[in-house]
């Protein structure tokens, strides 16, 4: 019987399995990437919406506050979604006749919702809650990205589980003041601009989130505690009653400069009780 | 491979004789047993012996193999060939998709905010609003939990002096009942759909037409509603000859229908008799929450003193299998018992009919009337609702008689019915006049007479006799199929409403939603024909309490709808004007008794019984898919009612168990299955109401038998009849021989190894599942739960694994099994809590019953007079888990707090973790259950737990997104979780506080001092699992006359 295969085949065949290996790696890596990529997490996609809405708009232009339209954010898991009865304390008296509004206006005059397209959308078994990162120094920008620069909204980040963990292992590095939890432009501290924080300890038993005043103010300088008394989330009550007057800061309060966003992060994990990894990681921490 | 001597095999027996091939493929959930080997394992022990079911006891070579599998009988889908293929088609997508899961890209959502958003709400925040449920026995004062104003959770008001936020299960699963999707929705006219206007027109000017209300005929469900009650006093004004006849199956014939007007205080009473009383098994009890609660308050430290409970019952009962002593009589032996008992207490003027009683009936009766006398005025008798009246009178009597009334019984002068009736005779009068042709309009309120009405009054063919018949009913049910007019009922989540609870205090039934479709209420159909015919509910019931409500009536009103009662309206309440009747009714009682009492049946008499069903109630609940699954207490028998007898009654009429026998009485038949009850008297079978519905709907209609069938108006609560095999068998699903463990009887370990419940040998000697001691031998030596070989938890250094530190929370449940009655409240709480899914008869039949906590009942001592312990199941959370080594891909892991987490999105349905779990408490979707198509069903769904799909593994939690709540609240608010800020769905549902969970870390908390005692135990830790959930050992308070462990009655009897 003549051989079928002759030596050339050897070659073959060790290329073959090269080869194999080598799709079944690009396989993988394709996966992979596919898997991250923003065709599956709709990371940066602008939705179709029913409206095209633009908070950069309402946020920088007019300087809405987060919370007027989304009222839950520090009280419960959901944010809210605005009513269209919020749309239309404004847009029951200006733009009145814009075509944009007519889904508004049409909302309103029918009782029927106006189907946004959800731009966070986690899986369903998946149970986030908006009110313990706010009121535990996790920013709205932290998630959600420059939202004042959107004149259409998409989602900043993936928000796959390895991007909820990678905060979760260390939230040192994503904590700020809670008084500057809505501010957009929000910057870590840095040699240039420093940020003051104090912790009242007469304080324990009142929320986490009243626990620490900061400012970016040195409290130090001439008019700079007063400044401070501004900024600071729960205002000594010398300021509320008497305005900016000689009882601005109580001598109690010591403040710490901090000039990296780790000594922060440090400072906040501690006053804010922060748990620590090991509990914040625990899968029941979001999937029940 | 159990090799030791003391194993008893039957060679055999039933493998294939009798059964058809269609019934061995239905797996191992209903074996044959022989009871001679029953019998013989039993003799030859020695000491205390548990079992669950006659086949553990037995050792049946069926059961052998029924516990070497994981779950019996996975193998159905393989041997038929239709669904072998249905089988394949599902692994086969399952393996495809498992690779991908990950992968995939998640549809677009939309968001449907609202236009106007109410007031106050917070959406992810529940809110939480009181109400009432009806019962036909009172109502139960509730607290809906409501998520975007969707009632979905229903539980008990925890401020309510009845309850103290206790449910059952009739309460629990009321919730489904309202989102059922097979409720009617519209007013229908000879099944077309109609206007409610269009209704009331043709109502209205036929009830006018009669001008005093001549051929206005009303048959309505037990009014329980005062205002309901007022408007219908305001149409017999306007109607004189109107006529309201009220009938409910399960209180007719029965002394609830005279209006309940007798309460006890049973924390003040040191000896209880039950006369034939199921007061611990069900809410269709009168004052069932108030009276678990007080027995079971009694027992929970027995050093500080415990009460002693008396049974007589003629059905085998949790009541009776609590009970320090119990008696087991046929049904009409116990009023002359209990004359005879009447007699010995010295109550005047009865006269016991004669009767030849047992040795040791007697000596049961003569220690029980001395124990009774010792305890005059420390003492309470409750008479059993199934019995014939007279036994609560006597039972009156003997109360007045030992001075006990005014200390532990309340008589009081109103009723907790605002119209008491005498119901079976009034049905008669309505029969007789449909007969006679003088009815015109039959209006029908939430009532099933073509169902429910006993058979001898042929109430189909009267009711054709009637003119015009008017249904109002939740479902197009058996009556709804022939009445002219259907109107669809609100359901009492839905409307508003009034109702008395046990003690009397008034809740307003306020509604927690819009009606879903648009259904009315009964007060709706009495309006109508009133001067404001227009008037709504709400108003009606403002009516009613207007005058009753002190101070500012908004403010009281509202003040009522947010407590959940309304104040100063229970009954003996100093502040309300109540006349003498109730100082006259006891005075009356103690002149002397003259009732007489009916004379127990002939020995030989064959007697059936009739019990409203622990589950499904009359058949008002047989559409609820979590009441059907559940399984009953004593016998375990989920989907289905049967004849239930004892075990010697089974061999006399040469039957095994699951046989399908024929129930004769009277001209009545019916074909039901047999199931075994141990402890039933003999010659007697119990048939359960409620089943056998033509028209209940897809979840209950064609389930068990129709009992009513067999029911007739000269005997409704139990009549002399007939019981003869027939071929086959039914195919019955009881779920007690399930949760078996094969390991011991395979690798060997301490003790003999015959029995496989849980794990290991089941005595009091090692491992000891079930740990008790008598008052006396636990006063002596109060650390009895850990002394024995085997009892000693392994030190901590045991395990090759490193040890766990848990710095903060260390959650953990201590279950107190002297309270545990076995009630079932706790199971269909979770069920609604934790979004589990209904599986349908025949995979319960396999094994695959989803409930994240069971109650196994351990059975001791003698076939025919044991005694049982109700063991609540649910995962043991250990700190060395044995699932969590197994599992390969991390999906069931430990929390920093010590619970044993399940991660469904990672789960691959490997099933190691439950075939590794010594406890059998793990559950698998092994087909997808859970039902995601129903638009109702969504509605009603715990929005903070994932509803798990098929192929995913899945056990008790903890109530873990309960724990996430509280954590994250505290968090916040920055300050440590509360001591009872977390209760479990089960702890809250539990009328007897058995369940507490906390906190084990903080010493002060209750669950830690719980599980500090020296009764508190772990089951099974010899295996080292260091299970967080313990269990705090049963103390019996035997009276010493009489034997402290039941003694063998010899079978013959009887």
């Amino acid at each position: 019987m003549p051989q079928i295969f002759d030596r050339s085949s050897n070659a073959l065949a060790r290329m073959s399995l090269v080869l194999t290996g080598l799709i079944v790696i690009a396989l993988g890596v394709t996966l992979d990437q596919l898997q991250r990529s923003p065709w599956v997490t709709r990371q940066g996609q602008r939705a179709d919406q029913p409206i095209p809405f633009s908070h950069e708009h309402h946020v920088q232009g007019l300087g809405l506050q987060c919370q007027y339209c989304h009222t839950t954010v520090e009280k419960s898991s959901y944010a809210g979604i605005p009513p269209t009865r919020t749309c239309m304390n404004c847009h029951a008296q200006i733009w009145t006749n814009a075509q944009l509004l007519q889904p508004v206006r049409q909302s309103w005059a029918t009782g029927q919702s106006i189907p946004w397209v959800r731009v966070h959308d986690l899986p369903d078994f998946v149970y986030f809650n908006h009110a313990i990162h706010v009121n535990k120094g996790i920013g709205c920008e932290t998630c959600h990205g420059r939202v004042d620069q959107m004149p259409l909204m998409y989602a900043q980040n993936t928000l796959q589980m390895e991007w909820c963990l990678d905060c979760h292992r260390n939230p040192v590095k994503n904590l700020r003041p809670a008084s500057e939890i809505y501010n957009m432009a929000w910057k870590s501290p840095s040699d240039d601009h420093p940020v003051w924080c104090a912790a009242g300890d007469s304080k324990t038993g009142v929320p986490t989130a009243q626990s620490v005043d900061c400012t970016t103010k040195n409290p130090a300088t001439p008019g700079g505690a007063e400044m401070a008394a501004m900024d600071m989330a729960t205002p000594p009550v010398g300021v509320q009653a008497g305005g900016l007057g000689a009882a601005a800061i109580p001598a109690t309060l010591h403040f710490e400069k901090f000039t990296s966003q780790k000594q922060l992060g440090r400072f906040l994990v501690v006053h804010y009780k922060i748990r620590n990894s090991r509990d914040l990681m625990s899968c029941e921490v979001c999937h029940r | 491979m159990s090799g030791d001597g003391n194993h008893v095999t039957t060679n055999g027996v039933g493998n294939a004789k009798g059964i058809t091939v269609k019934e061995q493929n239905q797996g191992a959930a209903s074996e044959p047993m022989t009871l001679d080997a029953v019998r013989a394992e039993l003799k030859n022990v020695k000491g205390k012996k548990l079992w669950r079911s006659l086949d553990e006891l037995a050792d049946t070579p069926d059961f052998q193999a029924a516990v070497e599998k994981e779950f019996p009988s996975a193998a159905q889908e393989w041997v038929d060939p239709v669904s072998r293929r249905g089988f394949l088609r599902l692994m086969g997508a399952s393996m495809a998709l498992a690779g991908l899961a990950g992968c995939t890209k998640q549809p677009t959502e939309r968001i449907y905010p609202y236009v106007k958003a109410p007031e106050d709400l917070v959406l992810g925040k529940p809110m939480y609003f009181a109400t009432a449920q009806p019962t036909p026995v009172g109502g139960t004062p509730l607290l809906i939990k409501s998520s975007e104003f969707r009632p979905i959770k229903v539980d008990g008001n925890p401020e309510h002096a009845y309850n103290h936020g206790s449910s059952d299960v009739f309460a629990q699963g009321s919730l489904l009942d309202m989102y059922d999707p097979d409720r009617s929705k519209h007013v229908l006219y000879r099944g077309e759909t109609r206007e409610w206007a269009e209704f009331v027109e043709a109502y209205q000017q036929a009830v006018a037409a009669s001008k005093d209300g001549t051929g206005i005929y009303f048959l309505s469900e037990t009014i329980t509603s005062p205002t309901l009650a007022r408007q219908w006093k305001a149409v017999q004004a306007a109607y004189p000859k109107a006529t309201l006849v009220q009938y409910d199956p399960a209180i007719a014939g029965t002394w609830a229908e005279r209006g309940i007007d007798t309460q006890y205080d049973l924390s003040a009473a040191d000896v209880l008799v039950s006369l034939d009383a199921d007061f611990l098994s069900s809410a269709s009890y009168p004052g069932f929450h108030k009276l678990v609660r007080d027995y079971a308050n009694r027992r929970k430290q027995p050093e500080k003193g415990m009460n002693r409970l008396y049974s007589i019952e003629s059905s085998t009962s949790t009541t009776g299998m609590k009970a320090e002593h119990r008696l087991g009589l046929r049904a009409s032996e116990v009023p002359a018992f209990v004359a005879e008992l009447a007699k010995a207490v010295g109550v005047a003027g009865v006269n016991p009919p004669s009767y030849q009683w047992t040795g040791e009936q007697q000596a049961f009766l003569a220690a029980l009337a001395k124990d009774l006398k010792a305890n005059a005025g420390k003492s309470a008798i409750l008479p059993g609702l199934y019995q014939d009246p007279v036994v609560a009178d006597l039972a009156l009597a003997m109360n007045q008689a030992l001075g006990n009334v005014g200390k532990t019984v309340y008589v009081s002068s109103e009723t907790v019915l605002p119209l008491p009736s005498s119901q079976v005779d009034d049905l008669k009068a309505l029969v007789a006049d449909l007969n006679a042709g003088k009815v015109n309009w039959l209006v029908i309120l939430n009532a099933n007479p073509i169902y429910s009405v006993p058979v001898d009054m042929n109430f189909a063919s009267a009711f054709n006799r009637a003119k015009m018949v008017v249904h109002l009913g939740s479902h197009v049910d058996e009556t709804g199929q022939v009445a002219p007019w259907h109107i669809n009922s609100a359901h009492y989540l839905e409307s508003w409403s009034d109702v008395r609870c046990y003690d009397g205090t008034v809740s307003i039934v306020q509604p927690m939603i819009e009606p879903l479709y648009n259904g009315r209420s009964a007060h709706d159909m009495f309006q109508a024909l009133l001067n404001q015919p227009m008037l709504s509910a709400y108003e009606a019931v403002r009516e009613t309490w207007k005058p009753v409500i002190q101070g500012d009536f908004e403010e009281g009103w509202r003040k009522s709808l947010h407590d959940g009662w309304v104040a100063n309206t229970a009954f003996n309440n100093p502040g309300s004007a109540k006349t003498g009747k109730a100082a006259e009714k006891s005075a009356k009682a103690a002149a002397g008794f003259k009732g007489s009492i009916p004379a127990p049946s002939p020995k030989e008499a064959f007697e059936v019984i009739f019990r409203p069903d622990p589950n499904v109630y009359d058949g008002r609940y047989n559409n609820v898919g979590w009441l059907q699954e559940l399984p009953k207490p004593i016998t375990n028998l989920s989907w289905d009612n049967a004849a239930i007898v004892s075990g010697s009654t089974l061999t006399k009429l040469g039957l095994e168990e699951d046989d399908i026998v024929e129930i004769s009485v009277g001209n009545g038949r019916v074909k039901a299955p047999v199931v075994v009850a141990p402890g039933h008297p003999d010659n007697s079978a119990t048939v359960y109401l409620g089943y056998g519905r033509e028209f209940a709907g897809r979840v209950g209609s064609g389930q068990g038998f129709n009992a009513y069938l067999v029911r007739n108006t000269w005997g409704m609560l139990q009549s002399t009849g007939g019981m003869r095999k027939l071929d086959g068998k039914w195919g019955v699903a009881i779920t007690k021989s399930h949760y078996q463990d094969h390991r011991p009887s395979i690798f060997g370990g301490p003790g003999e190894n015959t029995n496989h419940s849980l794990e290991g040998d089941e005595a009091l000697g090692p491992r000891g599942i079930i740990r008790y001691a008598t008052l006396e031998d636990f006063k002596a030596n109060p650390n009895f739960a850990h002394e024995g070989d085997g009892r000693e938890t392994p030190s901590l250094d045991t395990s090759l694994f490193p040890n766990w530190q848990y710095n903060e929370n260390a959650w953990a449940m201590s279950i107190d099994m002297n309270s545990c009655v076995g009630c079932n409240a706790c199971i269909v709480s979770c069920y609604a809590e934790n979004n589990i899914a209904v599986v349908g008869k025949q995979q319960v039949r396999i094994g695959r019953n989803m409930q994240w906590i069971r109650i196994d009942t351990y059975f001791e001592g003698d076939l025919a007079a044991p005694r049982a312990h109700f063991q609540p199941m649910l995962c043991q959370q250990c700190e060395n888990a044995p699932c969590e080594q197994v599992c390969p891909v991390g999906a069931t892991v430990h929390s920093a707090e010590g619970l044993n987490l399940m991660v469904y999105n990672r789960c691959v349905g490997t099933r190691y973790c439950s075939n590794n779990c010594p406890y059998k408490v793990r559950r698998f979707n092994f087909l997808l259950y859970s039902d995601y198509e129903t638009e109702s069903l969504k509605l009603m769904r715990n929005p903070d737990v994932t509803v798990r799909s098929r192929g995913v593994m899945e056990k008790c939690s903890y109530c873990v997104q309960r724990i996430q709540e509280a954590k994250i609240t505290a968090d916040i608010e920055n300050r440590p979780i509360r001591d009872g800020e977390i209760q479990t769905a089960c702890q809250q549902a539990c009328p007897a506080s058995a369940i507490t969970f906390g906190n084990r870390n903080d010493k002060t908390s209750r669950v830690a001092q719980l599980q500090a005692q020296p009764r508190s135990y772990q089951v099974l830790a010899d295996q080292n699992t260091r299970p967080r959930t313990m269990y705090v050992a049963e103390v019996l308070n035997p009276n010493s006359e009489l034997e402290a462990t039941p003694v063998e009655v010899a079978p013959a009897k009887g």
